[in-house]
This record gives structure tokens, sequence and C-alpha cells, in this order.
């Protein structure tokens, strides 16, 4: 139940082999460097560390250009199930050599900015296409606009279309022989139009008030646009053909280079990633002028490891191991045996033990394990659930052990719900029963069952509530002697043995009163519940100071009883989800059962219905069947003698997303 | 044959299924539409964000298994024929729908919203799933306490 021993490791390094200290720290994967939080820290090697950085922002910049155009062979569920290329550090050393990534990235820049450039200048030609579209109509070159002669000026804009009579008007009067409007064709629905002006050089304040008067907005056209509207648009057509063209190369160059490059980018990346890791630790280092000391914790168990792995160093490097000190927070290793490793997954999800407090994983494994299977209670769907897992572990052979651990969980936890639905005759509901066509497999179905929710609820719920009381006094019991480990009796007596005694005599006072207990335990129960409550009057007020506050607390305390009830009522979901699971499986049978009467299509929605049906249903209740099950360790389990609070252990070692490193032992 | 009886009991069922499922509907959109905000941001949360929105749909399903259940009692389901049921069974069969049709209603919105804080909570710290999965399971226990007393209600009426 404790969790594993540290101890703190300090490591006096010569300068001259600090790099490959580090290098040798990180491949044992067993030392957290105990990081400074002082602003002084050491920068020694921030100039390595900027470098990586520098090389790591490349990579990204070069993944996300070229991962898109990457037809990757491994898809990224395989990926993050561990189907990755393996590579040693040596490899990647000599690739990270070969390749220059900073060549790469300058002509990966180049086809990027000709592509941006490429699309902006698309985008201004559709612009003008639309504007050249409208302009068919007009009878002069473009050039009279976009230059114009010695002479003569042209402006040309937009204008609502209810203002062209107006500007047509007010060019007849003010400009007459001097000016000309053109206004292009425009629809019924349009509300704006092309218009164009032209006239004498002389008069142009006159023209261009006549357009700002009349709505007119004007628009520049590039100097380019010199011929007429139509063989404009058949130039900047022939354009936009050209630079479709030249995409196409890119994005093909751009392919070819995703197809070459990639993988060993994503190698590259991985690689910088553990040597920035590497280097960044070193920046907590305690440096003088020869020397750099390096601080750590070490599971206690790895330290001749890590000793074994510096052996060759050992003339320049001095070790020093000591037992973490009062005020230390040493992170948390949990340390179980090989049945409730799967089951590390949960405490992890609440929050990992304080390093001397209590490691609940095996404590909440049997309950886990029952209690999931009482809330999905079918064996059908216990089946499905264990041979989903099962395929995707034999599958992915190489998941990390995180994943792995979880998976092996939903396996067991699949268990768990064959043991129960064969125990109550629960096989997809009530599938056997309500299909002719399996009713021979009655007699096998029914031998192993010794209980059925559906007819007989109350029992279950009686045997749901036992667990919870079970499980209650389980964490009492572990809060009990979490006290006298710490050697805080009256802790112990006064919290937890007052409410032990309390809650026992009341049960055994209950089971009197109802008759399920003789009679003579009637007086043994009232000692007990009146002498524990005796103890919680008496103690639970010892932090107030007046003896009156003392008193009122320690009553006060007993209304905490109706507490422990809430908590062992929140143990009837049991019942209800197991019953939930197989009623719906049930609703669904009896749906298939109604739809086969449908004739000639009816077996066909039967079938439908019934996969279908039962698909959903799976999901949904294993869904539910973890969190409430899991809700009962967090809520009512924990809460007597867990707290959480600590912090996980997360040693240098070897990270990396892309690959998986030869070199990496634990994985 | 008291026809009352019987339609009592499917207003009963109707309830049941009725509110809880606009409970469930209304829950789970409300957590949509936090799920979409997130995934505008990053559409790689898209399996989280689907468990957290999936949360508040319980509800109707318990609806609907009381619904079915109370059909069933009276005979409407299952090829048998209808029961017997006079009007004081039928007033039972409604009445014993009434927890989840309430409990189902009201919890539903309440875990929706929850979960709709939860999913804002993993777009910031993906790492704390666990947590984010249980908070709304807290909300659901009375709709589950609901429905478990609705299954002992009518488990108890003999028709």
């Amino acid at each position: 139940m404790p969790v594993a021993k540290i101890n703190k490791l300090e490591l006096y390094v010569h300068r001259s082999v600090l790099d490959g200290v580090a290098a040798a720290i990180q491949k044992t994967g067993r030392c957290e460097i105990i990081v400074r939080e002082e602003e002084e820290a050491q920068k020694a090697s921030s100039g390595r560390l900027q470098e990586l950085d520098a090389l790591l922002s490349e990579a990204r910049f070069l993944l996300r250009f070229l991962e898109p155009y990457f037809e990757d062979p491994v898809s990224p569920i395989a990926r993050a199930f561990g189907e990755k290329p393996s590579l040693s550090l040596m490899d990647l050393g000599n690739l990270s050599t070969e390749m220059d990534i900073r060549e790469i990235s300058e002509e990966m820049h180049t086809l990027e900015r000709r592509l941006v450039e490429i699309r902006a200048e698309v985008s201004q030609m559709e612009g003008l296409l639309v504007m050249l579209d409208k302009l068919q109509g007009l009878p002069y070159s473009l050039e009279l606009i976009s230059s114009g002669t010695a002479s003569i000026r042209g402006v040309i804009g937009t204008v609502p279309v209810d203002q062209t009579d107006y500007l047509k008007l007010a060019v007849e009067n003010q400009l007459g022989e001097n000016g000309e409007l053109f206004v292009a064709d425009f629809g019924e629905k349009d509300k704006e139009t092309w218009a164009a002006l032209f006239y004498l050089k002389t008069l142009e304040p006159t023209a261009l008030e006549i357009c700002s008067k009349n709505g007119m907005t004007r628009v520049e056209i590039p100097s380019s646009l010199k011929g007429h509207a139509a063989d404009e648009i058949s130039k900047l057509q022939e354009r936009t053909e050209e630079l479709a063209r030249e995409e196409k190369v890119i994005h093909r160059e751009a392919t070819k280079g995703a197809l070459s490059y990639v993988p060993s980018i994503r190698a590259l990346s991985d690689y910088w990633a553990v040597l920035r890791s590497r280097n960044e630790v070193l920046q907590s280092g305690y440096y003088t002028d020869q020397v750099v000391v390096l601080k750590a914790w070490v599971p206690s168990d790895s330290i001749e490891e890590v000793k074994t792995e510096l052996a060759e160093y050992a003339d320049l490097t001095e070790i020093i191991t000591s037992e973490p000190l009062e005020g230390d927070e040493p992170p948390t290793i949990l340390e179980n045996p090989k049945w409730a490793l799967p089951f590390e997954t949960l405490t992890k999800l609440y929050g990992a033990p304080k390093y001397d407090a209590i490691d609940p994983t095996p404590l909440l494994a049997p309950f886990f394990f029952i209690f999931f299977g009482m809330c999905l209670g079918d064996a059908g769907y216990g089946i499905i659930m264990v041979g989903f897992f099962l395929f995707f572990l034999k599958r992915f052979k190489k998941m990390p052990k995180g994943t792995r651990q979880f998976f092996v969980l939903f396996v067991l936890s699949g268990g768990a719900a064959i043991i129960v639905g064969a125990l109550t005759g629960s096989w997809l509901g009530d599938m056997v029963e309500a299909f002719p066509f399996l009713h021979f497999q009655k007699p096998v179905k029914d031998l192993p069952v010794i209980l059925n929710p559906m007819q007989d609820p109350m029992t279950f719920l009686a045997i749901s509530l036992a667990f919870g009381v079970v499980q209650i006094f389980v964490g009492l019991f572990v809060a009990l002697y979490d006290c006298i480990r710490k050697k805080d009796y009256i802790g112990a007596i006064g919290d937890q043995g007052g409410w032990i005694l309390l809650l026992v005599g009341l049960l055994v006072l209950g089971g009197t009163i109802s008759g399920k207990l003789p009679a003579t335990l009637s007086l043994p129960g009232k000692i007990l519940s009146i002498s524990g409550a005796v103890i919680l009057v008496l103690t639970q007020g010892r932090e107030k100071e007046s003896l009156v506050q003392k008193g009122i607390s320690g009553v006060l305390s007993l209304y905490n009883v109706t507490a422990y009830l809430g908590d062992v009522l929140s143990y009837s979901r049991l019942l209800a989800l197991g019953l939930a699971t197989s009623a719906i499986a049930m609703i669904i049978n009896m749906l298939s059962t109604l739809a086969s009467a449908i004739p000639y299509i009816g077996w066909v929605m039967a079938i439908v219905l019934c996969i279908g049906g039962h698909m959903f249903s799976v999901a949904v209740n294993i869904l539910g069947a973890f969190v409430h099950s899991l809700r009962l360790q967090y809520v009512e389990f924990f809460s007597k003698f867990y707290t959480g609070g600590g912090r996980s252990f997360k040693p240098l070692t070897y990270e990396t997303r892309f690959i998986s490193l030869k070199e990496n032992i634990r994985r | 044959m008291d026809l009352l009886g019987i339609m009592l009991a499917v207003l009963g069922a109707a309830l049941a299924a009725g509110l809880a499922g606009s409970g469930s509907a209304i829950g789970v959109g409300i957590a949509g539409e936090s799920g979409a905000g997130v995934m505008t941001e990053d559409p790689g949360k898209f399996g989280l964000v689907l468990l957290l929105q999936a949360l508040p749909g319980t509800q109707g399903i318990y609806g609907l298994l009381i619904a079915f259940f109370a059909i069933l009692k009276v005979g409407l389901l299952g090829g048998g024929g209808a029961l017997e049921v006079s009007v004081m069974q039928g007033l039972g069969v409604l009445f014993s729908c009434l927890p989840i049709a309430i409990a189902g209603y009201f919890s539903a919105i309440a875990q929706g919203k929850t979960s709709a804080a939860c999913i804002h909570m993993i777009a910031k710290r993906p790492e704390e799933t666990g947590k984010a999965v249980i908070l709304p399971a807290m909300v659901e226990t009375y709709a589950v306490l609901a429905l478990l007393m609705s299954i002992i209600l009518l488990n108890g009426i003999q028709i």
C-alpha cells in the first residue's frame, strides 16, 4: 500500500563530462532532476538550448507545411498505439548531421511564399475579371482609363442603379460635347452597375465633381490594362491558367518534398526534443568554475542502476544519496502487485497520493471490479467488451504503458460483467428467451443463475447496499490504520474508532429490530452504539477552545450519521444501472421480435434493430458503468481516508511523438 | 374494461419518456454548444467533447426505460393484449413514473450545464479528463436514484 521509497541524489560532475553524464541519466529514465525556481538559475547551456529551439521551430514549420502533402502510411490512431519506427540515438545523431534542415527549410519557405503570391494574384485577377466582364460593351480601349491620352482622361467606378439617370443628366448638362458616359448593362435585381466617364483633361474638376455628387465610387484599375475589355479578359484568363500550372508544379514539389523529408524531419524533431529536455534540466544545476551539482529524486531501488550507468565517469563524478528531509516534497511512484497495476490508472485520474500517504490502488481494485460488473451486469455485453479491447491489445503490441494498462482494465471490467451477467442470467438481456431459435440454450444459461434482479430487485438492492457498508468500513479501517501509522492515537480512537463502534452498533441494533439477527444481540448493539456516540461527543470538539463549544461540536458531530446513511444509499445505483442495462437490452430484443413479424422485410429490420440497438446500448452502458463505479470509489470510498494531492514522478527520459528510441528501456 | 386505468398508465409512460427526454435534449444541447465552441479552436478534441456531451443523454434513456416498463405492466406491449387495469392501479402506474419524469427533466438540464463547464475545462487541461467526467456524473446520481424509485414502485404495483 505505501508508495515506492525515493531518495535524494546529489551528483557532483566535472564540467568536462557534463553532457555525457546528462545523457546517461536520461538513458536510465529514473532520475527526476529537482528544478530550481530561483531566477539566477544558471544559463550556462542556454546557447545550446537556443540552437535546439531554433532547429525545433524549423522542424515545426516544415511539418506544418509538408504534412498536408504527406500520405502517412501509419494512421494517427495506430501511432498513438505505439506503431512508430524504431531508431537509435546514434542513427538520429548521424541523420541530424547529414541533413541540412536549414536548406530544406529555405527551399520550402520559398515554395510557401510563391504559393501565397500566386493566391494573392489569382484573387486580384478574379476581381478584375468580374469588372471586365461588365465592361465588354465599352467601345474604347481601357488605356483611356488607366493612363489617358494627351487631352482625354477617363474614370471608372460603380454607381447605384437608381442614380444612373441623374448621372447621365448631369453629364449632358455640365459637360455636354466634352464628356461621354458609358453605363454597363445591369440586370433587374442589381443594385449597382459599372460606369465609365470620359472627359477633356481641362474639365477634370467638373467631371470628378459630377461623379462624386451622383454616388459614383471610383475604382483604380492597374495600368497594365490597356486593350479592349474582351482582349484583356482573355489575357487574364491565360495568366490565371499559367498560375494554376505553376501552383500545380509547386504542389508536386511539395508532395515530393513531403515524401522524402517528412519521416526524417519527424524523427529529427523527436531527437531535438530529447536533447532539448536534457539540456533544459542542466539549467537547474549549480555551477562552479570546474564542477556542476545536480540534484535529483531517484527511487531507492534504482540508485544502483544509476550508479552503474554512470560508472564510466566514476573518476570525474561523485554521488551522494540521502533520505528526503522534512519540508521536501518528493514525487510519488505507485508500486503495486501485478494484479492491481491496471487499476493504477484510476488512482492517477483522481490524483497521485502524497509521498508519505497510502496508495489506494489495491484497495479500490476489487471494489471497482465488482461494481463495474454489477453496473454493466450483462454477460453478452461483457463478452463484446472483452473482445473489443483484446483485439486492440493483440493488434497493437507496442502500445504505450499507460494506454495498455487502461485497455487491460477494460478487459478485466468486461470479465467482471460476464461473471455478474452469468450469475444473474442476463445474456444480451433476455435474448435466450426472446428469440425462439435460442431457446435450446436456456438450461445452460440457467445453470449458474443465483438471482434474477428483474424478479427480485429488493434482494439485489440489499446486496448492493451491503457492498456499500463493506466498502465504507474498509475505508474507515484504512483511515484508522493510517492514523496509528502516523502515531495520531487520539485521531484513531476519536475519529475512526468512535464511528466504527457507533455504526457497527447501529447495524446490529437495526438487525435485531428487523428480526434478521437474534434478539439477544440487542444489548451488545446498544452498548456498542452508545459507547461510540460517547467517544464521538467527547472527541469531536477537541479543537475548540471552551468547554461549551467542545460539547456542542461533539454532539453536533453525531449528525454526520446521516452522511454515512447517504453514502450507503448511494450504492443503490449498482442495482439501478444493472437493471437499466438488462431492461434496455430486453426492450431492444422485444422490438426486434416485433419487427420480425412485419412481412417480407421484417427479418432485415429485426437484424438491423438488434445489432444497432445492442451496439448503442453497450456503448452507453459501459460509459455509465465506468463513470458510476468510479464515482463510488472517488466520492464514497476516498472521502474516508484519501486526499490525493501528490505529484507524479516525472523522470528525465526519452519522450517522443513520432518514433520510438531503441535505447528507451522503459516504455 | 376500464379504459381510464390504462390511459392513466399511458399518461405516466408519456410523461416519463417525454419529460426526461426533453431534459436530456436540453442538456445535451447545452453541452453541445460549448463543445462546438471548443472545437473551433481544436477539432482534435472531438472524442472527449462527444463523451462529455453524451453524459446528460442518459436521463432520456432512463425515461424511455420506465415508459416501456409502464406499458409492459398494463399489457400494451408484448402481444398478450391489454390487461384489466382499475383506475387506482392506473393512477399507481402514473405516480410511479413521476420520479424519473421530474428528476430526469431537471437533472438532465443541470447535468448539461456541468458538462458544458467541464468541456471548457478540458479545453484548457485535456489531461484532467477523468475529473471532468466525474463532475457531471455527480449530478446524474439523482436521476439514477429516481430511476431506481420508479422501478421499485412499478414493481410493487400488482395488476
